[in-house]
């Protein structure tokens, strides 16, 4: 988000040797990916493998980013260039289901404002910032190609467009 | 949401409203796959030229032409080809390429197939934006349909072609659209743009010769095969051949994604009539953006009783661009400093942050904006962002920042009085925020 | 290339080579471009944009870095919109800069404030608030101010193509872009070059830093002491105290460029460190005590005591010594002693290889541009730094052929061609593929791979165009080193031209054996002599145990001295005036930055000292610059140097060693008997770690303490924004609570340092 601090990843993370553990089934599935690409070309595979250890450990975690440079054979450093340059990568861990508002023109327009003012106030929390059960995190995003359905957000990859609040409680209510 | 074709048959959305219409068998029943049959009959030369007399100009934004794009790659190259698909589709205002991947993926696929053949590439890979998850699924599944079908992996219909097609994900950047950045980032790396020359025609991936394409361009280009080029061509104009997708959003009663022909007349029509005309009746339309965030703002002046043609050369006339057909209608509810500066945020969250002028003058710039949108605005500032543009513009590594500083540049042109509103008064002329 | 073109610059015609960047042709015809992320033999960035000029028939403004001259081109740098141009570059890298210069280490040195400063007048139109980011240590030696970064990305770069570590990175994306590490940490070799390229004072020297400003210090151009690649330096002394080293290629245009590794650049504190040798000492007793004596007594008394051995009297010589102390040693053995015992400290002698040349050596520049480089033992990227950096890039940016013989993966190969991985301790039997393929089977079996493989070498070489080095590591034996200095003239052909680079391990290890011929080995010489006299130290101390008489010149107290009568206070390199000869045989000022501390002297004076005293009848004026003509005269390899003729870092006058076909029949014989023998071995498949030698903890490294935090794992500290010195012992374990918490209270203080 705009005026999040730099360098708060790189100061706060503890830096630890322990290397992620997948099953067998999340590795054939990496597996898979890497087959995409020619073989010395593993590191191709880095963003789709960030995304995987995302959803299987909720975010980028050190032991992640660990598994990932043995995984490719990279340094921890160019997993870390990588992912810190792509914004859906959390570098920290984010509540169980991340409501991401789409801030741009379009949605702003057509009711952003009130959206996002309504979910932050029912949740209490400000844009950026995760419920203390750690249930929900809300950020505001830029524009998700959801123009004409406007206003929207994500929550995790689903699309919820043509947002009104009532629409809003409805979906928020029906989350676990 | 509408999503229709006006003024011409449907052919970009021929299957959008079928039952099933992501599916393979639906696709075959409705003529699918007979265009890469034809195409395998040709030689690689003939498809080119097909391709070249059909003035198909790519979808992505920039309008180059796609015949002339793909004579580019060089044919004595010993290193493998490639064929990319750019599914990025990031820019404020277009969601056209959402729909064709997620109701008619084999058009993109069966492009894909028939470029691959005629540049000599046997690997494609579709870049798709990360939000756009759903999307990559179902087109693993077309893919997997395709390749189950054998119109994809080895010896393609028994030609003695292999081809295959895998998906990528990106994670969340909208420089990942511009094709040398997709590149950056189909390698693993951060998605900066590199130096042109060399083009990705000659060295792209892997620096092998890489063919970056939108979508829409690929769907375009079996209907291309199985008409002739000519006659997809008289679709449109002289110049700009076939029909077009565009995307329209904000304030029109029926946003949605509409296939036009290229040169449409009038814009004003589209908007006011196709589109069911202004979202609140009482609200006059005050501004579009026509192409996607990245292009001139238009005040209503210079689009209603001016005939404004729907088409590169139309808009550059009416004083903007077509960009990705990604149209933006506001009323005059909106106050065109905040749209401006919500554009301008957009820009410095995803400016890659590359090169001086574009990291350091978008940071800058929505600094001003967030200044003058909290009452702080000076007189000098207006020509001090002014002159922030002029440095960006052109001087960037890459055509973001000039994407950033356009956007800016028209609205103190076409809207004074909103910057001078809140400049002289700490707030909107309007009460909007 | 090398087509020459015409272009023309600002209305002058000039000429040049098609290709050539135009930003190198307008810097060479007197015409100035700012610049920041441009740096030659890297890759282009094109990013900060600095560059920018007007070209003919270009739609927009160019970037001058990346224009390749083409004949015609017509070209402006000067014109108000070109100035306005890199005038707004400059106020966009200004915007979010601290402007914090009197407190920053870079400041009257720093490229950004020189663009800007040349300008003038520069209006301060940026009046929001600054994006913020503390100060911060990235390890002990390299410390960092990421606001004053202007991200031209040089650092990476050099980190990457230099040093093949890719350590540090650019991170996050856009504004927030940072150059970091993940977890914050730096582990890498700390070459600290990322601080050497470093435009601004972003990347800072952790030793040097805050320690005075830059233009308080004189600069002394010299050479390395540690590594044999002879590196060309910059001393920054003041008031009789080194205070930093750096190889700034504004103060030293040497073959080194910019390049430093980590000994060279930061252990430096031993020079004037509080544990130098004070006084000369005497030890009246043996068991007794060492107790002070003038330089006068001293000498008098190593004299009279070294007159009473007759000719019993052995001499060794430290390879790090000047050539000049190493030659006079020598001299004093011969002429005063009238002993052939000389001996030079060096474990690994290089003097079969030298002896045998059969292909002249190989300058560092021509490493860079070579067709094939084959790596015979050795491990370069912890030893000969420079090398391994003209290694890799040769290979990554020239497109050489890179074929390593080891029996250890070292880093190297991951960028090799092929790596011929053999087994423990079996390299030496290499030597013999060098002169006949019928030894292959044989060779291989032994080695422990597939002859195949010793032939794709061959074949490789016979396919080469353009220059075959071949890189021998210091631990093949004698034998083996001398056949392939021999077998290398076999390997010549058409359009290829074969060179030979020794891995020599000390700074003077050439030197040494340049001035010393027909030296011994430290075990016989310490066997055929009653008395001793030592300058430097002995690897194995043990051996001097009974011993009658042991002189020493040293700069610490150490184990040599423990068994020394008398020990004398030498001048370290940074006092004294000298050459080193390298590893591509070039000859390299050694040059006095400061006088010698606790009045040391240099170590051929004191020998000349106690000749005289001896009565030798002494001719030399008692100085280095007389003591070098005597070698120039002695010497063949050296003959007709003189120190005027070395005065130009930048074209390195190299020694002219005898190059002749050999006869090394009774070496091959030698070597084949020794393969024979070979148990069959195992093969090791653990890459060293980075900085697994360079960090090693020894008497001179050990002066700088950040060295022990680095030979002990370069621990984390809790406190990023603290220096780590604060928070750890030197043996790495965490300091106590209250020294901890000390520390904590630093964060307010460093965090405001240039903030608004
Ligand atoms: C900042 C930037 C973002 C872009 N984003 C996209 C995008 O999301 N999708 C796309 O197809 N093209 C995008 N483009 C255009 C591509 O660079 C490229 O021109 C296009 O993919 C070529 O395909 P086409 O010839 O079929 O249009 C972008 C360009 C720029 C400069
Ligand atoms: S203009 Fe520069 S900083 Fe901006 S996106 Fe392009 S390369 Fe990156
Ligand atoms: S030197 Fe040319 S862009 Fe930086």
């Amino acid at each position: 988000m705009a005026g999040a601090t730099a360098t708060s990843y790189t100061d706060q993370i503890v830096y630890t040797d322990e290397i992620a553990d997948f099953s067998p089934e999340i590795i054939a599935e990496m597996e898979s990916h890497l087959a995409k690409y020619p073989p010395e070309r593993k590191r191709s595979a880095l963003i789709p493998l960030l995304m995987l250890v995302q959803r299987e450990r909720g975010w980028i975690d050190n032991p992640g980013v660990n598994f990932l440079a043995h995984f490719l054979d990279l340094e921890v450093t160019d997993v870390w260039e990588t992912a810190t340059f792509y914004s859906m990568l959390n570098m920290r861990p984010v509540g169980r289901h991340h409501i991401q508002i789409c801030k741009t023109l379009s949605c702003r327009i057509m009711g952003e404002p009130e959206i996002t003012e309504h979910i932050c106030s029912k949740l209490g929390v400000h844009p950026g910032e995760t419920t203390e059960d750690g249930k929900f995190t809300v950020s505001l995003v830029e524009c998700l190609g959801s123009c004409g359905t406007a206003p929207m957000m994500q929550i995790g990859f689903d699309y919820h467009e043509d947002l009104t609040t009532e629409k809003v409680d409805q979906i928020l209510s029906s989350l676990g | 949401m509408e999503i229709k074709a006006i003024g011409c048959e449907p052919l970009q959305l021929k299957r959008v409203h079928l039952e099933n219409g992501h599916t393979l068998k639906v696709y075959q029943q409705t003529g699918g796959y007979e265009s890469l049959k034809k195409a395998l009959k040709m030689s690689p030369a003939d498809i080119i030229e097909e391709v070249k007399k059909s003035a198909l100009r790519g979808r992505g934004g920039a309008g180059f032409p796609t015949g002339m794009k793909w004579s580019f790659v060089p044919k004595d190259n010993p290193k493998p080809k490639y064929v990319v698909c750019n599914a990025d589709e990031s820019e404020p205002g277009s969601f056209k390429d959402r729909y064709l991947m997620e109701r008619d993926p084999h058009s993109m696929i069966e492009g894909m197939i028939i470029a691959a053949w005629a540049l000599g590439s046997n690997t494609g890979y579709v870049y798709t934006r990360g939000e756009y998850k759903y999307l990559i699924d179902i087109m693993d599944v077309a893919l997997a349909e395709a390749r189950e079908a054998g119109f994809l992996g080895r010896n393609v219909l028994g030609s003695g072609f292999d081809i295959d097609i895998h998906t990528h994900t990106g994670a969340g950047a909208y420089i990942c659209g511009e094709e040398t950045a997709l590149l950056s980032s189909l390698e693993g790396f951060r998605g900066h743009p590199r130096m042109k020359p060399p083009f990705p025609a000659v060295e792209g991936l892997y620096a092998s010769p890489t063919i970056v394409n939108n979508v829409e361009t690929f769907t375009s280009v079996p209907q291309i095969i199985e008409m002739g080029g000519e006659t997809w061509r008289s679709l449109g104009t002289e110049k700009s051949g076939g029909t077009k997708l565009w995307s329209i959003s904000g304030h029109v009663k029926r946003p949605g994604v509409y296939e036009l022909p290229m040169g449409y007349a009038d814009m004003e029509k589209f908007i006011m009539e196709d589109c069911g005309g202004m979202l609140r009746d009482d609200k006059k339309l005050k501004a579009v953006i026509p192409g996607g965030s990245s292009v001139y703002i238009m005040n209503a002046g210079q689009i209603l009783g001016k005939n404004v043609t729907l088409d590169y050369e139309g808009l550059v006339e009416a004083g903007s661009m077509l960009g990705t057909g990604g149209m933006m209608v506001m009323d005059e509810t909106v106050d065109v400093v905040d749209t401006t500066k919500n554009l301008t945020e957009f820009y410095k969250h995803e400016s890659c942050g590359w090169c001086t002028p574009c990291r350091e003058g978008t940071d800058w710039l929505v600094k001003i904006f967030t200044r003058i949108t909290s009452g702080g605005g000076r007189e000098e500032d207006i020509q001090l962002m002014l002159d922030l543009c002029d440095n960006i513009e052109g001087k960037s590594f890459c055509p973001l920042g000039d994407a950033a500083a356009w956007p800016i540049q028209s609205a103190i042109r076409q809207f004074p009085d909103d910057f001078k509103n809140w400049i002289a008064n700490g707030a909107s002329s309007n009460g909007a925020h | 290339m090398s087509e020459p073109i015409k272009v023309t610059i600002n209305g002058k015609e000039i000429e040049t080579e098609k290709g050539a960047v135009l930003i190198d042709v307008c810097r060479d015809n007197e015409t100035s471009i700012p610049s920041f992320c441009y740096y030659k033999d890297l890759e282009v960035q094109a990013s900060c944009r600095m560059c920018l000029v007007r070209i003919d028939k270009m739609p927009k403004l160019q970037t001058s870095c990346t224009i390749k001259c083409t004949d015609g081109m017509v070209v402006t740098t000067e014109s108000p919109e070109i100035e306005k141009a890199q005038r707004s570059m400059g106020e966009f890298l200004l915007a979010n800069h601290p402007l914090d210069c009197p407190v920053c280490d870079r400041g009257g040195e720093c490229e950004l404030q020189e663009v800007i400063f040349d300008w003038g007048d520069v209006e301060e139109r940026f009046k929001e608030p600054k994006n913020r980011q503390p100060e911060k240590y990235l390890s002990p030696i390299v410390a960092n101010d990421p606001q004053r970064c202007i991200l031209c990305k040089r650092c990476t770069r050099v980190c990457s193509e230099w040093m093949g570590e890719d350590a540090i990175e650019a991170g996050n994306r856009g504004a927030n872009t940072v150059i970091g590490t993940y977890g914050g940490w730096l582990n890498c070799s700390q070459c600290g070059n990322c601080i050497e390229v470093c435009p601004t004072g972003t990347l800072l020297d952790g030793v040097y830093r805050h320690a005075t400003r830059p233009w308080e210090l004189d600069q002394t151009i010299t050479t390395d002491v540690y590594s044999s690649d002879g590196m060309q330096l910059s001393i920054g002394s003041r008031g009789g105290e080194v205070h930093r080293i750096v190889a700034r290629d504004r103060y030293v245009n040497g073959l080194n460029g910019e390049f430093l590794d980590v000994k060279a650049r930061f252990a430096h504190e031993f020079i004037n460190h509080a544990d130098r040798i004070k006084t000369p000492m005497i030890r009246y007793s043996k068991g007794g005590k060492l107790i002070p004596a003038t330089w006068d007594d001293a000498i008098k008394f190593t004299a009279e005591k070294l007159s009473a051995f007759g000719n019993s009297v052995g001499v060794i010589a430290s390879p790090r010594l000047t050539n000049e102390s190493i030659f006079t040693l020598g001299d004093f053995a011969k002429a005063v002693i009238g002993t052939e015992n000389y001996a030079i400290a060096d474990k690994h002698d290089m003097s079969a290889f030298l002896a045998n040349l059969s292909v002249p050596l190989c300058t560092h520049n021509e490493i860079r541009h070579a067709g094939t480089i084959v790596l015979i033992g050795g491990e370069p990227d912890e030893e000969q730094t420079y090398t391994a950096k003209q290694i890799r890039q040769a290979v990554r940016n020239g497109g050489a052929k890179f074929i390593v013989i080891n029996d250890t993966p070292i880093r190297l190969t991951t960028r090799a061609s092929r790596f011929v991985h053999v087994n423990v301790g079996s390299i030496d039997a290499f030597a013999l593929a060098a002169v006949d393929p019928k030894f292959d089977n044989d060779i291989a079996a032994k080695m422990g791979i597939d002859p195949g493989e010793i032939d794709a070498v061959r074949k490789t070489i016979f396919e080469s165009q353009g220059d075959v080095i071949i890189m021998v590591g210091a631990e093949l034996s004698s034998d083996a080193q001398a056949i392939i200095a021999a077998g290398a003239s076999s390997l010549n052909g058409e359009g290829r031209r074969v060179l030979l680079h020794p891995l020599a391990p000390y700074n003077n290890s050439v030197g040494a054996i340049d001035m010393l011929p027909g030296a011994k080995t430290v075990n016989e010489v310490t066997k055929n002599s009653k008395a001793l006299l030592i300058a430097g130290s002995v690897q194995d101390a043990s051996i001097l145990a009974g011993k009658e008489f042991v002189v020493v010149q040293e700069l610490f107290e150490a184990e040599t001295t423990e068994h020394a009568d008398v020990v004398l206070p030498a001048a370290s390199f940074a006092e004294v005036d000298g050459t080193f000869t390298n590893n591509a045989g070039q000859v390299q000022r050694v040059r006095k930055s400061i006088e010698p501390v606790h009045r040391a002297k240099p170590d051929w004076m004191i020998a000349l000292l106690i000749a005289r005293a001896m009565g030798a009848e002494i001719d030399s004026e008692f100085s280095a610059s007389t003591v070098f003509r005597s070698i120039a005269e002695s010497i063949p390899a050296y003959e007709g140097m003189r120190y005027p003729m070395l005065k130009d870092e930048s074209t390195p006058v190299q020694a002219k060693y005898s190059v002749a076909e050999r006869g090394v029949a009774g070496n091959i014989e030698t070597v084949r008997k020794a393969v024979e023998n070979m148990q069959p071995g195992e093969k090791y498949y653990q890459m060293p770690q980075v900085g697994h030698k360079l960090h090693r903890v020894t008497t001179m490294t050990s002066k700088t303490p950040q060295f022990h935090l680095l030979a002990n794992g370069n621990p984390k500290p809790e406190n990023l924004l603290v220096s780590p010195l604060e928070q750890f012992e030197l043996d790495g374990t965490t300091r106590q609570k209250e020294k901890a918490e000390a520390a904590v209270i630093g964060i307010g203080d460093r965090s405001n340092v240039g903030g608004r």
